[in-house]
């Protein structure tokens, strides 16, 4: 009898988890599709300014401009390395916060003097647990991303770079390249690199930059690396959204699986139980009909 | 010659114009920019302004706030955070902005904060104006 109780006690765990489960499914799937939506809506926006940027570096001419720096003077182990995160701000989304923190521990083993710009929680708290050096100011979310915080990041991070606290920064995201299949990526947001070499392989001339090179490059690079970590942050909101509706789903479906198998093994202990009874009775009243 | 160049407008939230275009006129960091067909190569920033282009003879108009554009010869792609047709903004919410701008610069803050509320206050200004002029 005991073993009944204790199954039906599981099934029932089973089924209020399976409640959260589902609940969960409902929201991430409808966070979803308004996150596929500005996604949609920004993607020509970042692909074209990907190309445009490399186009506009193509036909830069030289110029000294504190972007391109690329401080070679420095020793690789003195470079200060900074790396733009992006995790989620909660978990319960399968392998998303994970596959991330993975790649940023496997880049940050390449230095000592590494520095992060962590958005989510999740990020927050395992590298702060882990005694990273991590800005504590920097506090965003990453849900519904909007292109003022994308603003507020670069601001902090172009200006940590100009102040030379920064070498190399770089941003490690998840991709949705299919509602199937996430992949981790990591970009590199500064220096900028002129194409010299491939300007002169493909016989291009300088184009004209108006009103002067430094000028534009001064406008246009924030502009590009806020337009940059715009797009990443949608890219990974919609991510984060897809990777935890694919996880509770998996969760549900799993659980409606362990259910059936419990049903079946209560049933199976009820039947025994009933047998038993039966056959004590029956026994009982042999003994009752023999005396 | 070529009477029409390729033109892109491309905003942060959505795709705004893509074809054929005889005139491109923007506001660059220093006075109203002119594009024709078979102009320069050449790179320039935008600022918020009023955004005009030709297409089959008729001007468009549209406010848009910062960006650039990429003159090339095969085609010229303009990238902005925003771009707005007149009819597409909202005039109260425009105007309340451009209030709350104002109160901001009143009150003490740091350089960086002055910096951004006059952008907003140019932004909202701007788009006050556009409509103004083409509604």
């Amino acid at each position: 009898m005991a073993n009944m109780k204790e199954i039906h006690s599981r099934m029932k765990s089973i089924k209020d988890i399976m409640k959260i489960t589902n609940a969960m499914y409902l929201i991430s799937s409808s966070k979803l599709k308004k996150a596929r939506k500005s996604l949609l809506a920004t993607e020509p926006y970042f692909d074209k300014l990907q190309e445009t940027i490399n186009d506009i570096l193509l036909v830069a001419p030289h110029m000294h401009q504190i972007y391109f720096e690329r401080r070679e003077e420095l020793e690789k182990a003195d470079r200060k390395r900074g790396y733009l995160v992006i995790t989620a701000d909660k978990g319960l989304c399968g392998a998303y916060n994970h596959n991330v923190i993975k790649l940023a521990e496997e880049e940050m083993a390449k230095g000592d003097n590494n520095f992060l710009f962590v958005v989510g929680q999740v990020g927050r708290q395992y590298f702060m647990r882990k005694n990273v050096v991590i800005d504590v100011e920097f506090l965003y979310t990453a849900q519904n991303p909007t292109m003022y915080r994308a603003g507020e990041m670069t601001d902090i991070i172009l200006e940590m770079f100009e102040k030379r606290e920064l070498d190399d920064v770089y941003v490690i995201y998840n991709e949705m390249v299919s509602p199937l299949k996430a992949e981790t990526q990591i970009k590199k947001l500064l220096p900028l690199e002129r194409k010299k070499f491939e300007r002169r392989a493909a016989g291009i001339p300088h184009a004209a930059f108006y009103p002067s090179a430094a000028q534009v490059m001064d406008n246009l690079v924030p502009n590009y690396v806020r337009g940059l970590i715009y797009g990443v942050l949608i890219e990974a909101f919609s991510s984060e959204q897809n990777a935890r509706m694919t996880a509770m789903e998996t969760a549900t479906s799993s659980a409606k699986d362990m259910l059936r198998e419990l049903d079946l093994l209560y049933n199976r202990a009820r039947q025994a139980a009933i047998t038993q009874e039966i056959t004590e009775i029956a026994s009982g009243a042999k003994c009752a009909q023999k005396s | 010659m070529a009477t029409t160049f390729y033109l892109e407008i491309i905003a942060s939230d959505r795709p705004f114009f893509k074809g054929d275009c005889e005139m491109l006129s923007f506001p660059g960091l220093d006075g109203e920019f002119g594009i024709l067909p078979n102009h320069e190569a050449m790179v320039t920033c935008l600022k918020a302004g009023e955004l005009r282009f030709k297409v089959d003879g008729e001007w468009r108009y549209a406010a848009v706030s910062d960006g650039f554009v990429n003159v090339r010869p095969e085609a010229t792609v303009l990238l902005a955070d925003t771009v707005e047709l007149p009819e597409e903004i909202d005039i109260k919410r425009a105007e309340a902005e451009k209030l709350r701008a104002e109160e901001k610069l009143r009150q003490k803050q740091s350089i960086k904060e002055y910096y951004q509320t006059q952008a907003e206050l140019n932004r909202a200004m701007n788009r006050l104006k556009v409509t103004s002029k083409y509604r």
